[in-house]
């Protein structure tokens, strides 16, 4: 499936370049909870060890080693294999090891290696438990940043870094052990889980409702046959998502479709516009990796492809991403949890979308079409039954690592405005948290003044930077005027899908904040973001929470 | 605060060491006042979004044309307090993300002062959401949409609406056909987004029944077919009076295809609907419009006895290039007039807060072409309230009925509609707010 090409890519892509990354601690024998195991290079000497839960870890530190150890947090790897055919997932191994930073596209360790040239070491553990590891990955990281201290003690400060969920990893640690970091930079940071699987479990029952009612979407069984079934659904998930995007420009339904997606369809209602309006009511973002919401080829469809089509196509790309991720997480925490955790049994969405039901009237083909929709999702539709959880098994998910948002050190945030899996809105919760601490901080300064006549103004702690869209990316075929959908992911598009230059940019912040305590001047971060391009450090952006927190 | 700004500071010490006997004589701005963004000493930056180019283009790609035209006159007449009008134009081509991103652009690269008439409401909406100028406190003057919402203040709070709402247009024109037609079968055409929602709402307020509605999803007036599919409901309907709340493309498509299926009702036009130039640059002769009824909350622009209509065309032809005077050209104009004295109402160096400050505490008593007076307050951020009807010439000619303007006037709550009873002030001297 054209659509899921470039989200396997950068799959690949990842564990391709971790391998290498890898390759000579692999070759270094280290046991569990031993002191770790150096290949005493000069330029690079090279350690590696497993931690006390058996999750290994992998030291880079160069001769030039100059105090600061930056410690990378990677981000979700399902904890089931995928069997090999199923589309972006396909063939996936459950593998723990080691990454010790960022990798952009096309292998590009370039990052890397700016942080080892320039003294810096880095460390980073390839967790115990795959999936949603946040709890024990944190004291994993804490363990490991101990061993590092102990193996190089002229360690003067540590920072932390880490994407997706490893972003989330990054920032709880920062929460949690606050004295144990000088600086962090949750990356594309995931949200809590209940954010995470409502945006993605809202998509998946969408689907599920109206286009495939066979598909499971959760409250797997025990064991083997649970796997099975998860695996059953990730195939007729993408199978129907195929039907979909045969079926953009007729608006035909999937013949897997509901009778109540049967109906929907014998009153003309199209295809794309349902799927439009459960990526809305998810929350996910309307533009994706070739898909603007903006342009449209030369000719009549100029203004009616973005109006009308480009926004389902964008829910496309990025619901594919959303929904196989749906199926995984809720699949593992289910194991976690002992029962079905998704439950959508108060969720209102004629409310989710009150807002977008106005923008995008077009491409959801009017009012009575929407109405129509959202009566067949509501729960009077016996033929769309919503989800319901298991208390217990929700109270325990519930005990998993929650972040509050709170910066208790100097913290630089990216991610993009346009990602689907970790929307830009996780970010906007820490911005929107850290106004509310900061105005705190700041009124307890006034106070403090008052009394003392010293005034000691708040450092600001936080740097919120959003890898934005291109004014404008997608192409069509001179000659068919069809859509391309080869080229790579547009900036601000997909999952973490960053530049070298744009990693560079936050990795400079979070060593200088680890190291001085403040970011760089604004002139320089100006100068860097600029350089980067599509960057945007406005401080009164305005990004949409996750719909969890809108309800 | 708790500290100095250094550059006021130098400045300041600057002038008194080496101005201080001749204080007085210097002018007030060489102590550097602080400037709001989009405001120089001799420029005031304003930004538009709208679609210039496109198939929704056309009459709307008017309107920053007139606009800069009246600037350009006030500019030629010494322009604000000194400063020069500036009005930065942005083609979203009628599409709600480009709006964003154009609007994104406005504020960040532009760095405009203001946004000024916005146009479209899933437009506005968008960019509500996505670019929030209310939590910058970007003052969005006067968009150009009839949606009722935008006058929310708690929810746009510096927004501020300069058209009749749309259902204060259904709620007069459900008075009119009651008072023309009270035997009629009438039928409503409608776009089924919040605009119909806003004309639903307005005709259910006022308590008139339709014996058929039909609505379209906007943008399906240009699929093949589905305009004969609309006539066939209203025919079969029996429909003898024929209301239609929607865009110009959509009165084009449906009053063209009645034509060819020999349906040949009497139609009501909505005032966004009703545009001849719109209609005209979609390939449709605007004799379909011959003798439908439209409404209009301005003077006619045919009206040369009115002075503002006189002004607008003479404007028009030294500083828009002559262009076909029309309603688009009116609007635009008009909503600049009123935007001067915005400006000027917000003081010596205005601010954005100045801006929305001086519209609540002064807008009311603005002048303007409307015949209707603004209703801005501390409390209200809606423009005008009021239409009156008339019928389409040959031409596509918008002309009063009985020769004089009745205009009715209500709000968009529960107010009863009635016939206005405002006297416009003389406008000022050449046009020039003072």
């Amino acid at each position: 499936m054209s659509i899921l090409r470039s989200k396997k890519s950068r799959a690949i892509s990842l564990l391709s370049a971790t391998t290498l990354v890898t390759m000579m601690v692999v070759a270094i024998p280290g046991s569990a909870h031993a002191a770790p195991a150096c290949d005493g290079g000069l330029a690079i000497n090279t350690c590696g060890g497993v931690t006390s839960d058996g999750a290994p870890y992998v030291m880079k530190v160069p001769g030039n080693f100059n105090g600061t150890v930056v410690i990378y947090s990677h981000g979700y790897r399902p904890n089931i294999n995928v069997p090999a055919g199923i589309p972006g997932y396909g063939g996936y191994v459950v593998n723990n090891t080691p990454q010790p930073g960022p990798i952009a596209a096309g292998n590009n360790t370039a990052a890397i290696s700016y942080l080892l040239g320039n003294g810096y070491a880095i460390a980073g553990s390839g967790f115990a438990r795959q999936g949603w590891n946040a709890d024990s990955a944190i004291a994993t990281d804490v363990e490991l940043i101990g061993a590092f201290k102990t193996k190089f003690p002229t360690t003067k400060h540590v920072v932390a870094w880490g994407e997706s969920l490893g972003g989330f990893i990054t920032q709880g640690l920062a929460e949690k052990h606050p004295e144990l970091i000088d600086a962090a930079a949750p990356m594309c940071v995931a949200d809590n889980i209940g954010a995470e699987l409502t945006a993605a479990g809202d998509f998946l029952w969408g689907v599920k409702v109206l286009f495939d009612p066979t598909i499971k979407g959760g409250n797997y069984s025990a064991g083997a046959a649970g796997y099975g079934e998860a695996m059953g659904d990730l195939v007729k998930f993408f199978t129907v998502l195929g039907k979909l995007q045969a079926a953009v420009s007729s608006g035909a339904w999937p013949d897997t479709s509901s009778a109540t997606g049967k109906a929907l369809a014998a009153a003309g209602v199209p295809s794309r516009s349902a799927l439009l309006l459960l990526g809305l009511m998810a929350g996910l973002p309307t533009q994706s990796a070739h898909f603007d919401s903006i342009s449209g080829p030369t000719g009549a469809l100029k203004l009616t492809f973005p109006l009308a089509v480009s926004p389902a196509l964008a829910i496309l790309e990025n619901g594919a991403n959303a929904g196989g991720l749906a199926v995984l997480a809720t699949h593992d925490i289910e194991l976690q949890a002992g029962g079905a955790v998704y439950d959508n049994t108060q969720t209102d969405y004629r409310a989710r979308v009150a807002n977008e039901r106005v923008v995008f009237n077009a491409a959801l083909s009017g009012n009575t079409v929407i109405d129509a929709l959202l009566g067949a999702l509501s729960p009077l539709n016996p033929d769309a039954p919503r989800a319901k959880g298991n208390a217990a098994a929700m109270a325990k998910m519930n005990t998993l690592q929650a972040n509050t948002g709170k910066i208790n050190v100097p913290t630089i945030t990216m991610v993009g405005t346009a990602d689907p899996i970790t929307p830009a809105g996780s970010s906007m919760r820490i911005a929107e948290a850290y106004a509310a601490q900061y105005a705190s901080e700041k009124a307890a300064a006034i106070a403090n003044y008052k009394k003392t006549k010293s005034y000691v103004s708040p450092q600001k702690k936080l740097l919120s930077i959003w890898n934005t869209t291109p004014a404008a990316y997608t192409t069509f075929d001179a000659t068919t005027g069809a859509p391309i959908t080869s080229t790579p992911a547009a900036s601000g598009t997909n999952h973490c899908n960053f530049t070298v230059d744009q990693y560079l940019v936050v990795a400079k912040q979070l060593v200088t904040a680890g190291t001085t305590g403040k970011f760089l001047s604004g002139a320089t971060t100006a100068t860097l973001v600029r350089k980067a391009k599509n960057l945007s450090t406005d401080p009164l952006i305005s990004i949409p929470l996750m719909k969890f927190y809108q309800q | 605060m708790f500290g100095f700004n250094r550059g006021k500071l130098l400045v300041a010490t600057a002038v008194l060491a080496t101005g201080g006997l001749t204080l007085s004589a210097v002018p007030a701005q060489a102590f550097s006042p602080h400037l709001e963004v989009g405001v120089s000493s001799t420029e005031i930056k304003l930004g538009v979004t709208l679609p210039m180019t496109g198939t929704a283009s056309p009459g709307y790609n008017k309107v920053p044309g007139a606009m800069k035209a009246y600037f350009d006159y006030v500019n030629a007449n010494g322009g604000v307090n000194g400063r020069k009008i500036t009005l930065v134009v942005k083609d979203d081509q009628y599409v709600p993300t480009l709006a964003v991103a154009k609007t994104n652009e406005l504020i960040l690269k532009d760095k405009v002062f203001a946004l000024l008439a916005p146009l479209g409401t899933a437009n506005n909406k968008a960019v509500a959401a996505a670019v929030n100028p209310g939590r910058r406190g970007i003052p969005v003057l006067f968009v150009n949409t009839g949606y009722s919402g935008f006058a929310n203040k708690k929810v746009y709070p510096t927004t501020f609406t300069m058209l009749p709402s749309y259902i204060v247009e259904a709620k007069i024109m459900a008075q009119y056909l009651k008072e023309n037609y009270p035997d009629k079968k009438i039928g409503l055409l409608y776009q089924d987004d919040d605009f119909g929602d806003d004309a639903l709402a307005g005709f259910k307020q006022a308590g008139l029944n339709f014996a058929i509605k039909v609505p379209y999803a906007s943008g399906s007036q240009g699929v093949s077919g589905v305009p004969a599919t609309w006539i066939g409901k209203l025919s079969a309907a029996g429909a003898e009076v024929v209301v239609l709340f929607g865009v110009s493309s959509a009165t084009g498509a449906a009053l063209g295809t009645a034509a060819v299926m020999k349906y040949a009702p009497k139609w009501v036009l909505g005032s966004v609907g009703g545009d001849a130039t719109t209609i005209k640059a979609l390939g449709v002769p605007a004799g379909v419009l011959y003798n439908a009824t439209g409404a209009s909350f301005l003077p006619a622009t045919t009206d040369t006895t009115d002075e503002y209509i006189k002004l607008f065309q003479d404007i028009n032809t030294t500083y828009n290039k002559s262009a076909v005077f029309d309603n688009n050209v009116l609007v635009g104009m008009n909503t600049a007039f009123v935007t001067v004295q915005a400006l000027m109402a917000a003081g010596a160096n205005p601010t954005r807060k100045s801006l929305i400050a001086a519209i609540e505490r002064k807008g009311a008593s603005f002048a303007s072409a409307g015949l209707t007076p603004l209703n801005f307050s501390a409390t209200s951020h809606v423009g005008f309230a009021g239409y009156w009807f008339g019928t389409y010439g040959p031409t596509g000619d918008l002309k009063p009925n009985g020769g004089a303007y009745t205009v009715y006037t209500t709000d968009s709550a529960g107010g009863a509609v009635v016939k206005s009873t405002y006297k416009r002030p003389a406008m000022p001297a050449k046009g020039l707010p003072n």
